[in-house]
């Protein structure tokens, strides 16, 4: 019984190798990515090779998305992902109730140079705000204050 | 009716002379007065750049009334004088008094708020807004 002496010598990896052993194939990527997650580095490689006969491909592609979420690989690929800064919308930071047509100076800064108001998924006004901030710029248009198009 | 608010502007063209805007003023106010309505704000902005061409001008002399009424004509009967004037080129009604109801309300809402708020969150923050509430505290009973 070489299994039950690693049980109880090596407290945490080899308990999975006779759980894999036993249990049918289908279910043992769930088996393992379980407990795959929390310590990624011992039992990966152990048990990998084992099963890499049938299932293995499987078994291998599910457990690898665990370790990498947890750390190893994770880790290298989230530096490498660029972080974005949060958009917050600036009426709100400035708790703003009324957005004013006749201020165009203000609503400039939200058009582009063609006069297309920019989508608040690029500025980051809150889709509250930017109802408002739309038909604010729509009113200017209208009495001349702002251009519909370039500005000439 | 209840009473509406509204934004009235015009643009004169740049070369009229400032008589004849005051007096394009003077009839408009007459207009709102007759019907029982109140004018609250008269600005002369002046003369200042459209941002596009109208009626073959770039620049317009800017005027805004704010112009308080509760009889459905009057907006009607100051367009159509606008319409009639030469001098005016542009002109524009916004009805107001729903934005303005709706911002009370926001104001009120976050005043309330803000009534509620400072002292469970205020010493969560930091030691100096820690120190703010003491001092705060005393002054609200």
């Amino acid at each position: 019984m070489p299994d039950e002496t690693k049980n109880e010598s090596q407290p945490n990896p080899p308990q999975e190798q006779p759980k894999a052993a036993e249990a049918p194939r289908a279910e043992a990527p769930h088996a393992e990515s379980k407990p795959a997650e929390p310590r990624p580095h011992s039992p990966r490689p152990s048990e990998g090779r084992p099963r890499s006969e049938g299932r293995g491909g499987d078994g291998r592609g599910g457990e690898s998305r665990g370790p990498r979420d947890a750390g190893r690989e994770g880790g290298k690929r989230g530096r490498r992902g660029f972080f974005r800064k949060k958009k917050v919308c600036r009426f709100c930071v400035d708790r703003v109730d009324y957005i004013d047509y006749k201020k165009p100076e203000q609503l400039m800064t939200f058009i582009q140079e063609r006069g297309k108001i920019v989508p608040r998924r690029i500025t980051g006004t809150c889709s509250r705000h930017q109802r408002w901030l739309a038909e604010a710029i729509k009113r200017a248009r209208n009495i001349a204050l702002m251009p519909f198009g370039g500005v000439r | 009716m209840e009473e509406r608010l509204y934004d009235l502007i015009f643009i004169c063209r740049p070369a009229t002379p400032e008589e004849e805007i005051d007096k394009i003023i003077s009839t408009l106010e007459n207009a709102v007065t007759e019907r029982g309505g109140k004018v609250d704000k008269k600005e002369k902005w002046g003369a200042r750049k459209m941002a596009y061409r109208v009626m073959r001008h770039r620049e317009g002399y800017y005027v805004l009334l704010v112009v308080r009424s509760s009889q459905s004509d009057t907006v009607h009967e100051l367009e159509r004088r606008l319409k009639v004037n030469d001098a005016v080129i542009k002109y524009m009604t916004v009805r107001l008094d729903e934005d303005m109801k709706r911002q009370k309300r926001l104001q009120q809402r976050r005043e309330r708020k803000a009534a509620r708020r400072p002292r469970p969150s205020r010493p969560a923050h930091s030691h100096p807004g820690a120190e703010q509430p003491a001092a705060a505290a005393p002054q609200q009973p």
